[in-house]
């Protein structure tokens, strides 16, 4: 074999990875014919007709279609994202964060299909991939537009004033803390092409479980903070908002949320283990296979931990970046709304609109980094917990091997073990 | 130009070549050759018959030294009932009529075929 013809081989192999497996044997059946074409012009034909083939069947799948629309979103994203003005600090990290984010996202499936395997196949899944792609590029020009106006003291007057006290230096020299916004958005993509991957084994249960209980938790977490983490609660609507409590009770949520998507997960699969072995006396080993229930639990708690902290930061960051640009939705948002927090600024503000509406918008500017936080703190708090959960629960498994209570239901972990006898009696709960 | 059944004139060339010894299984070149038809409209074909289960295929079991594996076709029961009836149709020329498309410069098989898929259907109906 030629150095050409080997090189030609190589390259169609890689070729027909792009084809889905179910389509391969027929691109290969093409490619088999040709040296039965007469060599020359018929035999180029006939193999352009199988490059021909091969673009076909790979435009058909879906693959291409999430490419394209990816490819839409993210020139939408880096369109808005894009700094009018080279100068300036902001600028240079916002043009960084389009290209290192749209590169990443994009070069993540591909890599994630390698280590992963192909991207699972449910409608949960799918739905979560691009919502979760969909909130990580939202989040690039909301963030953009919000680092413009950290980066931009006023030049005199009530507004300079005003910028020194509610944003001290502004948006500063965070270069590191920006490094830090970089790793933490590729790892949150990583763990949702990780979650939905058919390799995984993470159950579609399990990922809706996750998912619905993420959603409600970065719900109740942007009702009380829309415009960005502070110690009080940031929604002007609410009655008393300054009121520390409410930011207690979203902490506690996002504590409970994905210690209950956690439990839910661990024992919906308890009971399918159960399920999937009526006959069985002994105890089921939750924690040693594929998919066993300590995989779905820790998985549920970590994706609610994600899908909350991401639905969070991107809704909270999008509102302070709306707010920026629409006079309209600073004004309905803050309904005669006065900053009291900050010392001060009541003297400043007085009969002064513009003044007013500034106070506003670098006080949401300034409380929007720390939505960063969350980002790194949900995950860890969620794996944390659950992590301790899993251990005591295959504690308690291990347990109930060795002791009396072995095969008479003791207690499998985070909640009650389902009833061994309803499961084999073919009683068990149903399972999504 | 397709028929009233949703098949195409070129479709009905690739029945008709395999309609004409249906036992036989045959490869994608010689239908290609029979056809006229180049490789990257026979294959899309063969796979479109094939996933509406019309036609089956196989690989070689021994191929030639030095060659790849060949893979063969042959219409399946449903084919060979799809290729009759549509043969019947043509005959009673109420389906395949002459196409612009096909009549474009088109191979010669495919010609035939948009032009009177009774003359190329019809001697296998009477197998």
């Amino acid at each position: 074999m030629t150095g050409l013809s080997r090189l030609g081989a190589v390259a169609q192999r890689a070729a027909l990875r792009l084809v889905p497996p179910g389509r391969r044997d027929w691109v290969e059946a093409l490619w088999a014919e040709a040296p039965e074409v007469p060599a020359g012009p018929r035999r180029l034909a006939w193999r352009a007709g199988g490059v021909a083939l091969m673009a076909r069947e790979a435009l058909m799948q879906r693959r291409i279609g999430s490419a394209m629309l990816f490819a839409a979103a993210a020139a939408l994203a880096a369109w808005a994202a894009w700094p009018g003005s080279p100068a300036g600090f902001a600028s240079s990290v916002d043009r960084v964060d389009v290209i290192v984010l749209v590169l990443v996202l994009a070069g993540l499936p591909l890599l994630g299909r390698r280590g992963f395997g192909p991207p699972g196949r449910s409608r949960t899944a799918r739905l979560l991939r691009v919502g979760g792609y969909a909130a990580i590029l939202a989040l690039i020009p909301a963030k953009n537009v919000i680092e413009q106006v950290l980066d931009a003291p006023p030049r005199g007057g009530t507004e300079l004033r005003l910028y020194r006290l509610i944003a001290g230096s502004g948006f500063g020299n965070s270069w590191k803390s920006e490094i830090v916004f970089l790793v933490v958005m590729a790892l949150y993509a990583a763990a949702i092409l990780w979650v939905t991957a058919q390799r995984s084994g993470i159950a579609p249960a399990t990922l809706a479980v996750g998912t619905g209980a993420g959603i409600a938790v970065g719900a109740v977490l942007y009702a009380i903070v829309p415009l960005g983490v502070s110690n009080a609660a940031t929604n002007p609507w609410l009655p008393g908002s300054d009121s520390d409590a409410l930011v207690a009770l979203a902490w506690i949520l996002v504590l409970l949320g994905p210690v209950g998507a956690g439990i839910v997960a661990y024992r919906r699969q308890a009971a399918r283990a159960s399920a999937s072995q009526p006959g069985s006396a002994s105890q089921p080993d939750l924690g040693s296979q594929p998919g066993s229930a300590a995989r779905q639990s820790v998985a549920a708690a970590l994706l609610t931990s994600l899908v909350s902290a991401l639905l969070a930061i991107a809704a909270g960051s999008g509102t302070i970046a709306a707010m920026m640009k629409a006079a309209w939705l600073r004004n309905w948002l803050y309904h005669g709304h006065l900053l009291a927090g900050v010392g001060g600024l009541r003297l400043l503000l007085r009969n002064d609109p513009a003044a007013l509406a500034y106070s506003h918008q670098i006080t949401a500017a300034t409380d929007a980094p720390p939505f960063l936080i969350m980002c790194v703190a949900f995950p860890l708090i969620a794996l944390g917990l659950t992590g301790l959960g899993v251990l005591i629960a295959r504690a308690e498994a291990a347990a109930g091997h060795a002791g009396p209570g072995h095969g008479s239901g003791a207690p499998l972990g985070p909640g009650p073990a389902p009833d061994r006898a309803a499961g084999a009696g073919g009683s068990a709960p149903a399972l999504g | 130009m397709a028929t009233r059944s949703g098949f195409s004139a070129q479709t009905l060339s690739v029945l008709a070549a395999l309609h004409d010894e249906p036992s036989q299984w045959r490869h994608g070149y010689a239908m290609a050759t029979q056809t006229g038809l180049k490789s990257g409209t026979l294959y899309p074909i063969l796979i479109r018959l094939a996933d509406r289960g019309l036609v089956e295929g196989r690989w070689q079991d021994e191929p030639r030294p030095g060659r790849p594996r060949r893979r063969l076709y042959r219409l399946t029961a449903d084919g060979l009932a799809a290729a009759r009836s549509e043969a019947a149709l043509a005959g009673a020329g109420r389906t395949v009529r002459p196409g612009a498309r096909a009549a474009r410069g088109g191979p010669a098989a495919v010609l035939r075929a948009a032009r009177g898929g009774a003359a190329v259907l019809m001697p296998a109906v009477s197998q």
